[in-house]
């Protein structure tokens, strides 16, 4: 009698777990890159991360859309390109797929809006008026979608950890112009 | 006297230029192509030895503070992550391949995972292969399939993946 309360309190109890705390697929960095739709990848309070890809359309166009929808956040758009063979640009996805506190707060109050370079095609050293050596790197926007002159890539920083990329991350995205 | 010993730094130039017209030969090596892409500069030699034995190599040279991956990790990377660092002949090449490419430095583990993502140390690593010359009394057009890949750690370079090189190789009866 007492196994079969037990058998029967542990369903119950898994049943209200599951009830009570639904898990959430939880959401990647990588791109996608046959998908024709733009994605929403990541939306904290204080962060949003999404990834267009060319088939949804004409580059300025879209970064002049998301641009828009960063202002209604009240949060900075900054274009970064990555690509899946880049360790580095897998290290920082991780950190804030993680939800490293560090990373999180460096990142905090930016909208950042992902191009996978082989996607979009860098070809001496350019993707569509981007031009950039190496890659990660950040591009800040206007409230227009036009690049800004302010630029960083990975070469500011050390190994790629939290502890060094989030203070040079922070500075970049927090002092300046905007 | 002194006109006397002037005849020697032109003798010893001579002496050099003779080295440099045997270059081909046996016991030396011969550049057979050069060029620089993506930040990384890649030399392509043929050399010999005095046991009459043939290597193709080549050299690449990363910038500073940068990497190359190891030949030994898959053509699409490990997990998709970084490309390999090889030397290759081409499926119609005069050349054969007499054994495995070796390379001049050890790989290491990266400090981040996968740890399968062998590294070379930072800087110039240079792959070997031990080939047969064609039976020519001529020198041939080929070409050889360069790739490779140059990280920090912190950014990357864009890749290179199969880049065909022409190379025009001596045949085996050039040098007897």
């Amino acid at each position: 009698m007492n196994k079969i309360f037990i058998f029967l309190l542990a369903g119950f109890s898994v049943l209200a777990c599951n009830f009570l705390f639904p898990q959430k697929a939880s959401p990647t960095l990588n791109p996608e890159i046959s998908s024709s739709e733009n994605e929403q990848i990541l939306e904290l309070a204080e962060l949003t991360i999404v990834r267009l890809h060319r088939q949804a359309g004409d580059l300025q166009a879209m970064l002049a859309d998301e641009s828009k929808k960063a202002a209604a956040l009240g949060q900075m758009p900054v274009v970064e390109f990555d690509a899946t063979w880049c360790p580095p640009c897998l290290a920082i996805d991780s950190a804030i797929e993680a939800r490293n506190e560090l990373m999180l707060s460096a990142y905090g109050g930016t909208y950042i809006i992902k191009l996978d370079v082989d996607e979009w095609g860098w070809n001496n050293g350019q993707v569509e008026n981007f031009r950039f050596d190496a890659i990660p790197v950040y591009f800040k926007l206007d409230a227009d979608g036009n690049q800004t002159s302010e630029v960083i890539d990975g070469g500011a920083w050390g190994e790629d950890i939290p502890e060094n990329i989030a203070p040079v991350m922070d500075e970049f995205f927090h002092s300046g112009n905007q | 006297m002194k006109i006397r010993y002037l005849f020697i730094p032109v003798f010893l130039c001579m002496l050099a230029a003779c080295g440099r017209s045997s270059a081909a030969t046996q016991g030396a090596s011969l550049s057979l192509a050069s060029f620089t892409e993506n930040y990384v500069g890649v030399s392509i030699l043929l050399e010999g030895n005095d046991k009459g034995e043939y290597f193709l190599s080549a050299t690449f040279i990363p910038p500073d503070g940068y990497h190359l991956y190891s030949k030994d990790i898959p053509l699409n990377g490990v997990e998709g992550l970084g490309r390999p660092t090889l030397l290759e002949l081409t499926e119609y090449s005069q050349l054969h391949a007499l054994g495995i490419l070796t390379e001049s430095v050890k790989t290491m583990e990266p400090n981040f995972e996968p740890k399968e993502l062998l590294v070379y140390p930072s800087g110039a690593v240079t792959l070997s292969l031990p080939v047969e010359l064609p039976a020519a009394d001529t020198w041939l057009n080929d070409a050889v399939k360069i790739t490779f890949m140059a990280c920090s750690e912190s950014t990357c370079k864009p890749p290179v993946t199969g880049k065909i090189v022409s190379i025009r190789i001596p045949g085996v009866d050039v040098y007897k």
